[in-house]
């Protein structure tokens, strides 16, 4: 178990390192900067900007430079939000982007589990179409969709809930979670589901079974761990999914999160804001299969041994 | 037929809507009514009204939907021959080959990928040509896996063994036995690749990193929408019911596909 | 009274009655096996009564004098806990993955509601099902244990509680033949000491006998015949009892009269085949070592070992399917080169039939295709009409009739498929069939139909057979001479007979004690 983490951690550094120089380079391949503007600037300007931003050395040098300043936490300064380091904006981003993120996921997960657990107890049952019905319909959902029209529902029409920017209390990040957590709350549902599905017709359910056992305990004791495995190895994805949902979530209800700072920064071409993004982005993503990874081998142990 | 593939007769039922009514439509999708801007719905000629500058709502939602098929079929296809070419190479080959092939397959499986496809967009500019490529390069991942995971099962197989036995050359074996083996499963997977294909180049043009004007896909037309539901909400209802209901039925129609084949 | 009764027995599922008018008795200390071909009911009508079939049991089923039949679920799973446990006979999949051997005996133990049990006696219990490091075992996740050893931990879950009945539904049949008797001994010998009632059931007649007290023969969802193990077995009334018996091979049967072998037509000289370890771990697997056989014209070799002793790799590599590390294939005397690099009247000379006979054909070719494949590479001097009537000819060899040429695979019995697999092997007129494992998937009636094919065919065609098996007793109705395979060696060579007799290795011991 313990070789197994340290394994993974070894191999998640290459991995991240991949990704940064593989999108530094893509982004020192564009054609045009963030300097390009409507109105030419004059060469005099540009050198100087240029070399401000250390734009006009070789492009390993840059790459090491940047490499060795985000190994000390330094992201370099953002081009087109001057007055500030892409540090300062990640740290301004960073938590509403994670709090986001991980109460969707929570929720999703409380939602999507209850769910699929009580649609596989009453398979074939009315409660069970039911169920797996509007899991496939919230699986696709898409939240640009989702999330303008929660804002029209219950921003505009009902007035219940703020529609733009963070304010005091909870109640902000009430529709933009629900717009994340849906589709993935969805998948959840059909995986555990289908997954109790295949394990409750195992051959240890059956010894389970045999015993004596009532069935809630078969259900929770011998059945629930196993059955979870696929939500656990969609953990992964549903993580970068819920990333790339955060950014128009934050787009659409106007949160300063990490994913309006995305978005901006591609528009506008500031490459050291889109790589210090990506590279957080990889290395959280690197992360939560980690721990996904960590999951895996509590639901099943022959996993540890990998 | 009719109602136990309800899901599939409505996406054509949309398909053949989005491919006929600009033949039928009075107006085309970037034509300016000037005498109707923001036009209610039932008004004249406009069914569904007009949009802020004036255009035919449902002039833009079939228009929107054909380019959204249109960059999401062609995406699959690019996956579906992707999936297909890598999967089988690794399952056929097995070994050291499958092992790396596979382990690049999990290591860009662990990437943020929407990401990649961004920086793709902002870096080589915002082509329609690269929505799809640049998709098609992602979805192919599970196909990928599914196709392999196939060929593995299929090659233990002892008709395979007797195929050899039998001189049947290695190419053969792969288009004769192993292909259509695993043509069903894989039909499937493009089926629900298409649904996922369809997300997320409405994404890149919501987030304006896709498709561009004066082109239209149905994520612009929800972005369009969205701006301005203060004004009129059926500007974000329409093409984000269109999506919904097509993303449902496509999703529907290719896990009953899978499940079948599985 | 007998412990456990059933009389007039049905079971239906969803409408349809899959067991009709079974009835059957164990008294304590006693074991009643019932004996059935796959579609039996054999399984249904032991599992049924306790509510663990998807089926509805009818009739009178009494249980330590506590009628089942009209038990409510409650009841059932009463009975179930206090009474009665269960070996099933997957033991790969019957333990739950996830909780420790120690977490499931100690939940058997609890289930009639005895105390928590201390470790010594979660050892103690271990111990007396023979399990070897018991105190280790308990902290271990059941994969990291044998199927043999699995099996073990199985059976002491099942009688930790003390039930008066055990039920053990195809207890051996997963396990490799050498240790089927083991397992077989240890629920003997544990039915003696706690005067245990014992249903068993079982597709094969040789693994219950001298085991079972009573026997119950089972077709189509009905008894057969059922009476004293003994005298079934030495004279039995029913014309399906008699075919059975005699479809199932055994060591003290008349020897079959076999025909003379001509010259040497295969050889091969230290063979050895070593695989690659999976994933990016250094060092080879040796699979099979320096093996060294020779088959005769008109000659059977039985191949036989335990699963994983490398006859089978062996088998691929001679009829060049699978990879030769070193050593040399010698057809006729000259070296037979590797895979393929045969040439056609090479490849022609030698075919294969598989173990499982649905996966030997590809469910989406029809019967003619499949047959004539050989045919489309090896002989492209035919023309089509050429093929075809080849085809008619190979179904008629193996006694099917025409009309299968346009049957799909998925409508084949298994019987059929493997008839369908040999008319492919034999089209091209080879000289040598490896046969790996041809008839272990089949029932035994079945099974004993295809021997009978083959050695029909043999006679007919002075064909070859290499004959890969772990069941000596089939192998001797079919095969001249046995090399016995361990751990990828061939430890023992001889006439079948001879080495029956007097088995020298201990492998071979293993493997005779078995059948």
């Amino acid at each position: 178990m313990f070789g197994l983490i340290t394994r993974r951690l070894l191999t998640a550094i290459p991995t991240l390192l991949v990704i940064i120089l593989a999108s530094f380079f893509l982004m020192r391949l564009a054609p045009g900067g963030p300097f390009d503007g409507e109105r030419p600037l004059d060469p005099a300007t540009q050198a100087a900007l240029q070399q401000a931003y250390g734009l006009d050395r070789p492009l390993w040098d840059q790459a090491w430079l940047y490499v060795s300043r985000l190994v000390q936490g330094d992201f370099g300064p953002s081009l087109v939000y001057r007055d500030f380091t892409v540090s300062e904006l990640i740290a301004q981003g960073l938590p509403i982007s994670l709090m986001l993120g991980g109460l969707a996921i929570v929720m999703a997960l409380a939602i999507g589990v209850t769910a699929g657990l009580f649609a596989a107890v009453r398979a074939g049952k009315a409660a069970d179409k039911v169920i797996m019905m509007l899991a496939t319909v919230a699986t696709a959902l898409p939240t640009f969709v989702t999330g303008p029209a929660l804002a029209l529902l219950f921003g505009l029409w009902l007035g219940l809930l703020p529609v733009s920017g963070t304010g005091d209390g909870v109640a902000w990040l009430i529709m933009p979670v629900v717009a994340l957590a849906l589709p993935v709350s969805g998948a959840i549902a059909k995986l555990t589901r289908a997954g109790l599905a295949s394990v409750l017709k195992q051959d240890h359910i059956r010894t389970a079974r045999a015993r004596g056992l009532s069935e809630t305990k078969i259900l929770f004791k011998h059945g629930l761990r196993p059955a979870l495995v696929p939500v656990a190895s969609y953990l992964g994805p549903a993580a970068a999914g819920l990333l790339t949902g955060a950014v128009v979530v934050e787009t659409v209800f106007g949160l300063p999160g990490l994913g309006r700072y995305f978005v901006q920064g591609a528009l506008n071409r500031d490459y050291p804001l889109v790589l210090g993004v990506v590279t957080l982005y990889a290395a959280l993503i690197i992360l939560f299969n980690l721990f996904a990874d960590l999951i895996y081998g509590w639901l099943d142990p022959r996993m540890r041994e990998g | 037929m009719l109602t136990r593939h309800f899901p599939l007769v409505i996406v054509l039922v949309i398909v053949a809507l989005a491919l006929l009514l600009p033949w039928l439509m009075p107006w085309t999708y970037d034509q300016i009514d000037w005498d109707a801007v923001r036009a209610p719905a039932f008004s004249g000629s406009h069914i569904f009204g007009t949009d802020e500058i004036g255009r035919d709502r449902l002039a833009r939602l079939a228009a929107g939907t054909r380019i959204t098929l249109m960059v999401a079929i062609a995406a699959a296809l690019v996956s579906l021959i992707v999936g297909i070419a890598w999967g089988a190479t690794a399952g056929w080959v097995g070994g050291r080959v499958d092992e790396v092939m596979m382990r690049i397959v999990d290591g860009l499986y662990a990437l943020p990928f929407m990401f990649i496809v961004i920086l793709l967009m902002v870096v080589f500019g915002r082509s329609i040509l690269l929505v799809f490529v640049g998709i098609g390069l992602v979805e192919w991942l599970t196909m990928a896996r599914v196709v392999r995971g196939q060929v593995m099962a299929l090659k233990q197989r002892p008709f395979i063994l007797a195929a050899e036995a039998a001189g049947t050359p290695p190419i053969t074996i792969l288009w004769k036995h192993i292909l259509p083996n695993i043509a069903g499963v894989a039909l499937a997977y493009l089926m629900l690749t298409v649904p996922q294909v369809v997300m997320v180049e409405s994404f890149l043009s919501f987030l304006g990193l896709g498709v561009q004007e004066p082109l239209t896909s149905l994520g612009i037309l929800v972005k369009e929408g969205a701006d301005d539901m203060d004004m009129t909400p059926l500007g974000l209802l329409l093409p984000g019911a269109v999506l919904v209901v097509l993303l449902v039925c496509l999703t529907v129609e290719g896990e009953r596909l899978r499940d079948r084949f599985s | 009274m007998s412990l456990y009764e059933i009389r007039d027995l049905a079971v239906d599922i969803a409408g349809n009655r899959l067991v009709d008018k079974v009835s059957l008795a164990v008294d304590a200390g006693q074991c009643t096996a019932i004996i059935g071909a796959s579609g039996s009911g054999k399984s249904l009508t032991c599992l049924t009564p306790f509510g663990l079939t998807p089926g509805v049991a009818s009739g009178l089923i009494r249980l330590d004098g506590i009628d089942l039949a009209s038990a409510d679920v409650g009841q059932l799973s009463d009975a179930r806990r206090k009474l009665a446990g269960f070996v099933f006979q997957q033991p790969l999949t019957a333990l739950t993955p996830h909780l420790t051997v120690g977490a499931q005996l100690q939940e058997a133990t609890m289930q009639a509601g005895s105390a928590r049990p201390t470790r010594a006696e979660l050892v103690r219990q271990l111990e007396r099902v023979g399990l070897s490091r018991p105190d280790e075992r308990l902290d271990q996740f059941p994969h990291r244990l044998s199927g043999g050893e699995r099996q073990r931990v199985m059976i002491a879950a099942a009688i930790a509680h003390g039930p008066r009945l055990l039920i053990a539904d195809e207890p051996t049949s997963a396990l490799d033949a050498s240790l089927r008797a083991e397992i077989m001994t240890l629920l003997d010998q544990l039915r003696a000491e706690q005067g245990l009632a014992m249903l068993l059931v079982s597709h094969d007649l040789a693994s219950v006998e001298g085991h079972a007290d009573q026997l119950v023969v089972m077709d189509k969802g009905r008894v057969v015949e059922s009476g004293p193990a003994a005298d079934i077995i030495a004279n039995p009334a029913e014309e399906y009892t008699r075919r059975l018996i005699a479809a199932t091979p055994r060591l003290d049967e008349p020897a079959p009269e076999l025909s003379q072998p001509g010259d040497i037509l295969l050889g091969t000289r230290d063979v050895a085949v070593e695989f690659q370890r999976p994933g990016w771990r250094r060092g080879r697997i040796s699979a099979v070592v320096d093996a060294s056989i020779t088959v005769r014209q008109g000659e059977s070799l039985a191949l036989v070992g335990g699963s994983g002793s490398g006859k089978s790799t062996l088998g691929r590599a001679i009829a060049g399917i699978g990879p030769v590390t070193q050593g040399k294939i010698l057809w006729q005397a000259s070296a037979l080169p590797q895979r393929r690099n045969r040439t056609l009247e090479m490849r022609r000379s030698i075919q294969p039939v598989f173990q499982d006979p649905v996966a030997s054909l590809d469910p989406q070719w029809t019967v003619i295709d499949i047959v004539t494949e050989p045919l489309r590479n090896l002989r492209p001097d035919l023309d089509r009409a050429e093929c075809n009537d080849s085809a008619r000819q190979a179904l008629s060899d193996v006694d099917l009739p025409e009309e299968f040429l346009t049957r799909m695979p998925a409508s084949l019995s298994g019987g059929q498929a493997q008839r369908v697999a040999i008319a492919r092997a034999m089209i091209a007129s080879p000289q040598l069939l490896v046969l790996d494992e041809a008839t272990s998937a089949l029932d035994p009636l079945v099974g004993a139909e295809i021997l009978a094919l083959l050695a029909r065919l043999q006679r007919e065609n002075g064909l070859s057979l290499l004959f890969i098996t772990h069941d000596i007793a089939a192998a001797r109705r079919l095969c001249h001479r046995i090399a016995v395979m361990d751990d990828g060696c061939i430890v023992e060579t001889g006439d079948i007979q001879a080495v029956i007799d007097h088995p020298r290795h201990p492998a071979t011991q293993r493997l005779v004690a078995a059948s």
